[in-house]
């Protein structure tokens, strides 16, 4: 009697599941775990790119005490990545809380353009500036006339003035968008309620209103300072002899063929990541609250004309600045050059060698980024339906694995990748279009994982159930109830992977052979070459792509994009 | 026509593994009859929705056996038990309109499109939502009662052997919930399906179900009609979750005879009124139990009174229920006392003497509160 139950649960139970999950975390396994375990290894062996298990070696690490270029290094990624957070931080709050709680007009219009710095290429970004600040920049020859007389001169762009000023520019929209939207989603009533109790307008900003907005403050400051530290391609262009972590793990394996010194500093990022991320995690905890209310109502905006003009100006300035380079591109892409106050010598020319010069980058980039995101799609689509559904008992350590790839910098994606199987190893990928793919869904995956997580825990699982017990197997029922259900968080999901992975650059560049460049390499390239006219055109091109989906996007859901970056 | 369910010696251990285990169902034995409506009761916490669960499957048991007829489907997936169930929340699909939603278990079984256009037909006209069909909007855009009433069609289409029923109506307002239960109850009754209803609402339970089982702490406590719960409780639990009985400490003794703690009054109980698992030894702490009906409030004191304070006198329309408060050693909660009229010069906080009717009490073992 005992034995002939078992047995028939064996036959009876539903196998296809663990048949179909298996693939995803076999998948993890291989191209995630395996690559950050080589790497971690390397980052003990003696410099080279020989995989010497057992020559225990910590000369990766000690030459950040050693090497002077390692040293700053170090030290210019701490600055530039502190002050871009603090930046970001001082503009955006402001016109977060101006956008959201002061009467003007256009404010949806602000909030769109208020989102094109972070889908814009940040290098792109960087080689404007380039254009308007460089030594012969437009910008900084007016300066220069106008402040020469007082005595001021204006720094040129390259250097640490530089990196900090483009990726604040670049990076503010994460603090203004998430500021905003905590802003103006919180609950009035608690306001109202401190003022009837006597307090000042700005007591409560201070007691109320910003201990309140603290947990989306800290996530979009974590946002910014992850991708300051990860940032490879505003260094690379207006860098100059400043050195960072990621330009440095690009001249380690690009100058020497060295991965096992790319490892230790790679290992070096991430742990310096890593703690700021658990810093943040440790600040923001004390200050997560529930909201205790179930009545909502409009949040009064000022109306006071003072406060009007200074909120209009203010937005209209930032937005007018961190648009500039939009601007400079699209007038550029129709230039021969741009020295001093006026470009010269219209052009169509820019345009008109794309297809003979880039055909084949555009394909590798609209294929590669078009195949990965399909699969990143499938992949985090299904491991966040074991998290969420099965619950398994590594549950979380599943989370935190697929959720690693967010904070890694795309370099030391790369790197772990090229650990692992570049040159004689068991898998050999290096120079093909399967490590890019493979590179890009690890780095993109999160993005399809949290939007998918999010939705199938608002999903009540009663649905599913009256699924089974309507007679439907798990199949069936994942095919007909879950995903039709779960489709709009994929969709935005792989339309936020999409658009990234079009301009993606830092993993790239790494990775890349002479049969799989893609546009940003291209960009990348000509930027490198001095050839700004055939840059701007391509740039526009990807800026124009890029562009059509978000907005295509929005249309849709009509939610903020910034919102989908936030992470946990 | 279906048959019976049974349930022998069923035992749920939650994270069993884990540090601390939740013992959710013990040794739940029980039948429910062909046909039957059958209430599930219980405070929140009791077991009666992992029981429900555990009958559909969705949750597997520790121990014991779940037989429908003489079949043992402990084993049996959920999508093979061929079960109905209605959920809480109705678990209707928003990206299918209502006609899908119901056809999905005939469309699972692979029907004929003939087959399934003419069962759902039937099954909307026993719901009584026949013109919605004709209409067939998205399900988002019925209300709660049609959306209640959508449920229990997609549930009964595919002719279960069973129906599950898991708080269905708690998604309703007052007027509607009333009104439902006796929808319920003449859909149960024109298919003829044996079906659980799990509530936790005392006077759902009893207008709907045929037979009731009142569950605490993953014990099926009684198990019995409305009548029979009501007026032969087994236990002091039982007795104010069914009604509501006023509780006085007291020593037995005898068998039918107990004296109220710090009075001198002596209460004689019937045979049928003692309550008791073991004979009451004399001198052993028991519970007199009265419900409000077999009290009165009286102005006078005499022999067999206890002095009170009244608390709030509320008029519910045939009664006036008077709560209370007397000695804590002897209860320690207000007494709720139902006069047919108010009394003349008893006002809130005014004192006053209660008495209990002779020959009505009930005689209950000591147990810890819930």
């Amino acid at each position: 009697m005992k034995a002939n139950t078992s047995l028939g649960e064996v036959v009876k139970k539903d196998i296809t599941p663990y048949l179909v999950f298996a693939i995803p975390l076999a998948f993890m396994a291989i191209f995630l775990i395996y690559p950050m375990f080589i790497t971690l290894a390397r980052a003990f062996m003696p410099a080279g790119n020989k995989l010497l298990f057992g020559q225990f070696s910590l000369s990766g690490f000690t030459k950040f005490a050693e090497s002077a270029m390692y040293k700053k290094a170090l030290i210019n990624s701490f600055i530039v990545s502190l002050a871009v957070t603090g930046f970001c931080i001082v503009i955006g709050v402001p016109m977060g809380y101006f956008v959201a709680r002061v009467k003007m007009p256009g404010k949806n219009l602000m909030l769109s353009l208020g989102i094109l710095p972070i889908i814009m290429p940040s290098f792109v970004g960087a080689f404007t500036w380039v254009i308007l600040l460089g030594r012969q920049g437009v910008v900084r020859h007016f300066l220069n006339v106008l402040l020469g007389p007082l005595g001021i001169s204006v720094p040129t762009i390259y250097g640490m003035f530089g990196m900090i000023l483009c990726m604040t520019l670049t990076y503010y929209p994460f603090v203004f968008q998430l500021s905003y939207g905590a802003f103006a989603s919180a609950n009035s009533l608690l306001e109202e309620a401190g003022m009837l109790m006597g307090a000042s307008r700005w007591y409560i900003f201070r007691t109320i209103t910003f201990p309140l907005i603290l947990p989306s403050l800290g996530a979009g400051a974590l946002l910014v300072f992850v991708r300051a530290i990860g940032n490879f391609g505003i260094p690379a262009i207006i860098g100059g002899d400043k050195y960072v972590l990621p330009t440095l793990i690009y001249f380690r394996v690009n100058g020497f063929w060295d991965l096992n010194g790319a490892a230790s500093i790679a290992v070096i990022n991430v742990m310096i990541t890593a703690l700021v991320l658990y810093l943040q995690k440790r600040v923001i905890n004390r200050h997560e609250y529930e909201t205790i209310s179930a009545t909502h109502s409009e949040i009064k905006q000022h109306e006071g004309l003072a406060i009007r003009i200074i909120a209009i100006v203010y937005c209209l300035l930032i937005l007018v600045v961190s648009l500039l380079p939009q601007i400079t591109i699209i007038v550029m892409s129709f230039y021969e050059k741009w020295v001093g106050l006026f470009p010269e010598g219209f052009t169509l020319r820019n345009y008109a060698r794309i297809p003979v010069y880039s055909k084949k980058e555009l394909f590798n980039t609209f294929y590669l980024s078009i195949l990965a995101t399909f699969l990143a799609a499938i992949l985090g689509s299904l491991i966040a339906y074991i998290t969420e559904r099965k619950k398994p008992k590594g549950a979380a350590l599943l989370d935190l694995s697929i959720m690693a790839p967010f904070i890694l910098p795309g370099t030391v994606v790369s790197v772990s990748l090229l650990s692992a199987f570049s040159g004689a190893s068991v898998i050999a990928l290096g120079g093909t279009y399967t490590i890019i793919v493979i590179s890009y869904m690890i780095r993109r995956t999160p993005y399809v994982y949290r939007s998918v997580a999010a939705s199938l825990s608002q999903l009540n699982p009663s649905l599913e159930e009256a699924s089974t017990i309507a007679g439907a197997n798990w199949f069936y029922t994942f095919r007909r109830v879950s995903v039709p259900l779960i489709m709009p968080a994929i969709i935005g999901g792989s339309i936020l992977t999409l658009t990234t992975l079009l301009q993606e650059l830092s993993t790239t560049i790494l990775l890349y052979s002479s049969k799989t460049r893609t546009v940003p390499i291209q960009i990348y390239g000509a930027v490198a070459d001095g050839k700004l006219g055939e840059a701007s055109a391509l740039s526009v091109v990807l800026l124009v792509v890029v562009f059509v989906i978000v907005y295509a996007m929005n249309r849709r859901q009509g939610k903020s994009i910034a919102s989908s970056f936030k992470m946990g | 026509m279906s048959l019976s369910l049974t349930y022998q010696h069923v035992n749920k251990i939650f994270g069993e593994q884990s540090k601390n285990p939740v013992h959710a169902l013990k040794d739940v034995s029980f039948t429910i009859e062909p046909g039957e409506l059958f209430c599930l009761l219980g405070p929140s916490g009791c077991g009666k929705t992992t029981l429900l669960r555990s009958t559909a499957g969705l949750e597997s048991i520790t121990s014991g056996q779940i037989l429908y007829g003489k079949t043992d489907i402990t084993a049996i997936p959920p999508f093979r038990r061929n079960i109905g169930m209605v959920f809480q929340s109705f678990a209707l699909y928003p990206h299918m309109n209502i006609f899908e939603n119901v056809a999905y278990g005939l469309r699972v079984r692979k029907t004929a499109e003939d087959v399934i256009k003419r069962k759902v037909t039937e099954v909307m006209e026993l719901v009584g939502l026949t013109e919605e069909l004709k209409r067939n909007p998205s399900p988002t855009g019925l209300s709660g009662g049609q959306q209640q009433r959508v449920a229990i069609a997609r549930a009964l289409v595919y002719d279960p052997d069973i129906l599950l029923l898991d708080e269905p109506l708690a998604n309703l307002d007052a007027k509607l919930r009333r009104y439902m239960r006796a929808e319920i109850r003449r859909i149960q009754k024109a298919t003829g399906i044996t079906t659980i209803f799990v509530t936790h609402d005392q006077e759902e339970a009893m207008a709907i179900g045929d037979r009731l089982a009142v569950l605490r702490r993953g014990v099926v406590e009684q198990i019995g009609s409305s009548n029979e719960l009501y007026t032969c409780p087994n236990s002091a639990f039982v007795s104010n979750f069914i009604g509501k009985m006023n509780f006085f400490a007291s020593k037995a003794t005898g068998e039918q005879s107990a004296i109220i703690d710090t009075t001198a009054i002596e209460i004689p109980v019937k045979e049928e009124k003692v309550r008791m698992k073991s004979r009451a030894r004399a001198g052993a702490g028991v519970l007199v139990g009265a419900r409000p009906e077999q009290m009165e409030v009286v102005t006078t004191a005499s022999g067999d009174t206890i002095e009170g304070t009244v608390q709030i006198i509320q008029h519910l329309g045939q009664v006036v229920r008077y709560e209370v408060v007397i000695d804590s050693a002897i209860s320690d909660v207000p007494l709720e006392i139902d006069m047919p009229c108010m009394l003349e010069g008893v006002q809130e906080r005014g004192r006053v003497y209660v008495r209990l009717k002779e020959g009505l009490p009930f005689l209950f073992e000591v147990e810890e509160r819930n």
